[in-house]
């Protein structure tokens, strides 16, 4: 590893800010360098995502105070189609400000505020002073993630206003949607700025599922977290617990046996099948073509149904734990997933040749909540909304986990036509649901090639202890994008810091541009069309 | 009391994590009876009580969104609740009953409370999940009320992480039981 990709990164770097870094280390495919002074992250970040062309993964900020490492930031780089992560870490002392990097990287806007509000360190820079996690009715000064902070503090409510994006001008009104929206969804505000059904303006306002999954993790056992994983999204349950496992087994040096490997790409794909068919019905309720809605509300049931067969829960939780899995797939088990998702995709695809038949669902589909590819790299969005404007990242592929580096082998010919293929891809509602077809239909092949499984166990064993201060990174595909799991050990096998960043964080400020050529009553399908989640969002 | 706990009413105790992962696997409905015969009787209990139909305002108070797939599934054709008379709105000026998942967050509670204002009475609110009962997992913490009976009135609680359509069914037929009282 060290030969290969990660060393010419770290020679690029080094040589470029030599007299800037303190020193440097490797943790299996990340690399760390650390920085002497935070008046230098602006300059280091900006070279490795314009010059390098990496892309922003995620912030992370600790409180390492107790232990003398004072506030922490560690940012977080990636590079599409190479297996590193380069991580940028700085610490600032006791100081509760830091540099923006929000000029250069602007991706890095939402991170900093989230930075702001849970552990009050001040983005100097930042045009964006509003609160991002705390709503408007926290007090100051109260910091969840600093660790003098009780988790059972309740803090008194406050009177407050949120300060929205105005649009003024001759016609122009305000359409306040949400929290409580008019669907069986979840909770989030959106502000609209229209003329007419013209969409001047969109703002939307999230957070309102925050339920201190970050903090709550610091006070639990390591094997507990699995739980809180899975329900960081419900729908996104084995992509986030797997992630989770992975970052624990990486810090414990736990090697997981290769049954276990396969069984959890069993399930994380199984997961991404119920979902992805879960939203094309949406999106074609949302277009109004209830027929084709219920028909493939249906397949998800079906899904749903053999998920239940197979781990016991409908959305699939508690298939994973640290060192591998807990639920077993049987020989019996394999030939019904063969079977069922045999018949399920026979419907499936005939379903999908059907829609696309039926002109008037693709006319609604078509050039609606389009997006840019350069809107889409600078925000640094992941999974089926970058896929769908022709940015090839894939987690399974890019930094194969699971078993999934047993499905990455394609010819130059494949590699070619998938290339051309993504070029077509034009960003619109219509791509979206293309790519989800065609995901589902590579996730039944996944399938089909994992079943194989070798016998070598469930799970292996995990040291009983700890080592603490000790860090990783785990991730994984789900089927909104990737998304990223940082744990650090504390003492007495505890988690110091737990860090989530998913796909929906990372993909939620597309939405605004995507509507911005749209009508409002277009809004509901493009935001099903990029299927985010809320309580993903907000943790 | 403590048989009804298990399935439905006052959720007694905190459930540990390992019940919870457990909860959505083995609970199974008390009653022998089958999901269409609990249908039918909704069915007629709706008619009897309400002339035409029941109407369900969702409100998710910030669940993890498990709970939300459940209840949609209760709309989809195969379990398509809406045969019984029981027909989701889009307002909760419309409802008659509030179905509310998640362990009331913080940031959810203004908006809660005020959805609950906004209903006519008389209202029936259905907590449905761990969440819903006590903050589950999630527990009692600074984003966190635990339960939304610290917000809002709850008249039905329904366990499960997340409660199954069949259970979520149960419920709404105990709770409508309780509406002639
Ligand atoms: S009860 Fe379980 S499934 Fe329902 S919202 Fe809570 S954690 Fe999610």
């Amino acid at each position: 590893m060290k030969e290969s990709g990660l060393g010419n990164y770290v020679e690029e770097i080094k040589t470029k800010f030599s007299n800037k870094i303190k020193k440097f280390d490797y943790n299996h495919n990340e690399v760390h360098f650390h920085i002497r002074d935070p008046n230098d992250i602006r300059e280091i970040c900006g070279h490795i995502h314009l010059d390098m062309e990496a892309r922003l993964a995620t912030i992370i900020g600790t409180d390492e105070r107790n232990n003398g490492g004072g506030f922490v930031i560690r940012y977080v780089f990636e590079k599409t189609g190479e297996d590193v992560f380069m991580f940028v870490i700085v610490s600032l002392g006791n100081a509760n400000s830091f540099p923006s990097i929000v000029s250069c990287v602007p991706a890095a806007s939402l991170y900093e505020r989230e930075i702001r509000d849970m552990l009050g360190l001040l983005p100097v820079g930042n045009p964006d002073t509003r609160p991002l996690v705390l709503h408007e009715h926290w007090p100051q000064g109260v910091y969840p993630l600093r660790k003098e902070f009780d988790i059972k503090t309740k803090v008194a409510r406050k009177e407050g206003q949120y300060e929205f994006v105005r649009v003024e001008g001759d016609g122009i009104c305000e359409i306040p949607v949400g929290p409580v929206h008019a669907g069986i969804i979840e909770p989030g505000h959106f502000r609209f700025s229209v003329l007419g059904e013209n969409i001047i303006n969109l703002e939307t306002r999230l957070f309102y599922a925050h339920k201190g999954v970050e903090k709550l993790a610091e006070s639990m056992a390591p094997e507990g977290v699995v739980s809180l994983a899975e329900r960081i999204s419900g729908d996104e349950s084995v992509a986030n617990s797997t992630a989770y496992c992975q970052a624990v087994e990486k810090l414990l040096q736990v090697q997981v046996p290769d049954r276990a490997k396969k069984i959890r790409t069993v399930f994380a794909e199984l997961e991404r099948i119920y979902n992805h068919i879960g939203t094309l019905g949406g999106m074609a309720t949302d277009a109004g073509f209830a027929f084709g809605a219920a028909r493939l509300n249906i397949l998800k049931e079906r899904m749903m149904r053999l998920n239940e067969t197979l781990c016991g829960s409908r959305i699939l939780f508690g298939v994973n734990r640290i060192g591998g899995v807990r639920c077993e797939v049987e020989r019996e088990n394999q030939k019904l997933i063969l079977e069922k998702t045999g018949e399920t995709l026979r419907d499936f695809d005939r379903m999908a040749a059907f829609l696309k038949s039926k002109a008037s669902l693709i006319d609604r589909l078509r050039d609606t909540g389009k997006i840019s590819k350069k809107a889409a790299r600078d925000l640094g969005i992941v999974g089926v909304a970058a896929r769908c404007v022709g940015i090839d990242v894939d987690t399974r592929r890019d930094h194969p986990y699971a078993s999934y580096a047993i499905h990455n082998g394609r010819t130059p010919q494949q590699a070619m036509q998938d290339q051309i293929e993504m070029e077509k891809r034009a960003g619109d509602a219509m791509s979206r649901f293309e790519v989800r077809i065609k995901e589902v239909r590579d996730s039944f092949d996944i399938i089909k090639n994992s079943l194989d499984l070798e016998s070598d166990g469930l799970y292996a064993e995990i040291p009983e202890a700890m080592e603490p201060f000790k860090s990783a990174l785990g991730y994984a595909e789900s089927h909104r994008g990737q998304t990223l799991h940082w744990v650090m050990t504390g003492e007495n096998n505890s988690i110091f810091r737990y860090k989530v960043r998913t796909a929906s964080f990372c993909n939620w400020p597309i939405m605004e541009f995507a509507v911005s050529s749209d009508i409002v009553p277009d809004f509901p399908l493009v935001n099903k069309s990029f299927d985010l989640s809320y309580s993903g969002n907000d943790l | 009391m403590k048989e009804k706990s298990q399935i439905l009413g006052n959720h007694a105790e905190t459930m540990s994590e390992e019940q919870l992962v457990k909860f959505s696997s083995t609970v199974s409905p008390s009653t022998t009876k089958s999901y269409e015969e609990m249908g039918k009787e909704l069915k007629d209990r709706i008619v009897k009580l309400l002339g035409r139909s029941l109407a369900i305002r969702e409100v998710d108070a910030g669940s993890c969104n498990g709970c939300e797939i459940e209840i949609a599934a209760l709309t989809n054709s195969i379990y398509d609740v809406e045969r019984f008379g029981i027909h989701f709105v889009s307002s909760p000026r419309h409802a008659d009953l509030l179905l509310v998942t998640g362990p009331a967050s913080r940031n959810m509670e203004a908006a809660l409370r005020r959805t609950y204002d906004a209903t006519p009475g008389p209202k029936i609110v259905i907590a449905v999940g761990a969440c819903a009962l006590d903050g589950g997992i999630f527990g009692d913490t600074y984003a966190t009320t635990a339960g939304i009976d610290k917000v809002v009135p709850v008249d039905v609680y329904i366990p499960g992480c997340p409660p199954r359509p069949e259970l979520l069914v149960q419920g709404l037929l105990l709770a409508v039981n309780r509406l002639k009282r």
